[in-house]
């Protein structure tokens, strides 16, 4: 894999760091007045999702990752494993449960999201940002209640819990918005 | 802000600055900007102008500091100046590094560092900076925020430090890694003091600063984490700025970078010495941006 100096550094480019490929989301070029310069990159660990902070010196070079992120519909769920498939190549991906923590509860069947290969290996799933749940169960609203009183929790068939005005009832299908868990409308 | 009230803004604080020195009859000066012979700094690069094209061509450069132009005044008597100027740095590019910046400088007889900090922080006061100030030595920064005892850390000890923390152990020189480690370990909880001067740098960082057992007089004043000034007790000596400039000269030639000439002009001025005092560069816009944070 090709080697980056940090003259080459720009937000979202992968690198392996401890072993892990890595992005970088922030890129500071840090010079003291008498002194080397040096670059205080912030990167998000593509494997564990975290984000760490790192000073390199100025002309470092350090490998890249070989990570690609994909357009990918999602199939289905067997119980240990998702499945994706790319719809250029129909090549299908499946992914261990344990990696889809975050977002298990805004797939929906059918549903293209963005999977991240890192040496032709998936390691996570961004779903899209609104997708429609059904709701499941949910305690039943007031009569009369329209929307900005408060709210009342729902589960939704996936799994997830989702905050929702309290005119909404079981069997609706409702708009969540997945980067914030939040209800986005009925339509 | 409009463009207007900006621009007056600024204006205000210039002219604050100049009243505050007024009211100490220290004396504004103006120095040539290009220069004969580049700064010998190892890290610091001047840009080179070609001038005198039609007439006989040659190479000068615009200074990176006012610095060695006013000691030559001050070595010539002129008591206690200071400079409001731009100066140019090739190299420089980031959030906080330009090709170009306003610099104030200003040397004040007789001072020692902790002197000049002191008054700093009275110039600070008058122009509306009553923030609570902090002031630890270099070693104490290290103790305070890691378990290094840098001025007693050799340089293979300071490269196993690195190491458990994934940093680059790759470095000439001690003084190189010393600074590094201080960038990504100290700067990061400095952001958290309002005013902090550090001082009594490792002599290997001495700069132009004097020299005294193991530490050189020499500080720096971080704004919630950002480097605003660095001040020396100077060196006075023609001798003693003869082997600092020849230490820079020799690291920019191991580093690889465009040569640098001995500023013989300088250390011929140089024939009375300095008078004792101290000195401190201080980035204008820096300080302004720290101001305006508020």
């Amino acid at each position: 894999m090709a080697h980056y100096s940090t003259s080459q550094f720009k937000n979202g480019l992968k690198l392996m760091l401890d072993g892990n490929p890595c992005s970088i989301i922030n890129n500071e070029i840090r010079k003291p007045g008498k002194g080397q310069a040096s670059n205080k990159v912030k990167l998000r660990d593509l494997v564990t999702g975290k984000t760490l902070e790192k000073t390199f010196k100025s002309g470092e070079s350090v490998e890249g990752a070989d990570v690609m992120e994909l357009d990918m519909q999602y199939l289905y769920n067997d119980g240990s494993e998702w499945n994706f498939m790319d719809p250029d190549t129909f090549d299908q991906y499946v992914i261990n449960d344990g990696a889809m923590d975050d977002v298990r509860g805004y797939l929906v069947e059918q549903d293209m999201c963005v999977v991240t290969l890192w040496n032709d290996n998936p390691i996570s799933v961004t779903p899209p940002n609104h997708v429609m749940l059904e709701v499941v169960d949910t305690d039943p609203g007031l009569k009369g209640d329209t929307a900005g009183t408060g709210g009342k929790p729902a589960t939704m068939n996936t799994g997830v819990v989702v905050q929702v005005p309290l005119f909404i009832s079981i069997g609706e299908k409702v708009k969540v918005d997945t980067r914030t868990n939040e209800y986005a409308g009925r339509t | 802000m409009n463009m207007r009230d900006a621009l007056k803004k600024r204006d205000n604080f210039l002219a604050q600055i100049r009243q505050f020195f007024s009211q100490r009859d220290v004396v504004e000066v103006q120095t040539p900007q290009l220069l004969d012979t580049p700064v010998a700094d190892a890290y610091i690069d001047s840009i080179t102008m070609q001038v005198n094209k039609d007439i006989e061509q040659k190479s000068k450069y615009l200074h990176t500091s006012p610095e060695l132009e006013m000691k030559k005044l001050l070595a010539h008597g002129s008591g206690d100046i200071y400079q409001i100027c731009t100066v140019f740095r090739d190299n420089e590019q980031g959030a906080q590094n330009f090709n170009e910046f306003l610099m104030l400088e200003y040397y004040r007889l007789g001072f020692d560092v902790h002197q000049l900090m002191d008054d700093i922080v009275q110039l600070l006061n008058a122009l509306g900076i009553q923030s609570r100030v902090s002031k630890l030595s270099y070693a104490q920064a290290f103790f305070e925020y890691t378990d290094i005892d840098i001025l007693n850390t050799d340089f293979e000890a300071l490269k196993v430090v690195a190491k458990t923390h994934g940093l680059s152990t790759d470095f000439e020189w001690i003084e190189d890694l010393q600074i590094f480690l201080f960038t990504h370990l100290i700067e990061p909880k400095l952001k958290d003091l309002p005013l902090c001067f550090i001082y009594d740098y490792p002599i290997m960082q001495s700069a132009l600063a004097k020299v005294e057992g193991q530490v050189a007089h020499r500080f720096e004043l971080y704004m919630n984490g950002v480097e605003i000034a660095n001040g020396y007790d100077e060196l006075q000596e023609a001798k003693t700025y003869q082997q600092r400039f020849n230490d820079e000269i020799n690291k920019r030639s191991v580093l690889d970078k465009t040569s640098v000439d001995l500023d013989k002009g300088f250390l011929s001025s140089l024939q009375n010495p300095l008078p004792q005092c101290a000195g401190v560069a201080i980035g204008i816009e820096r300080l302004l941006s720290q101001i305006n944070l508020k």
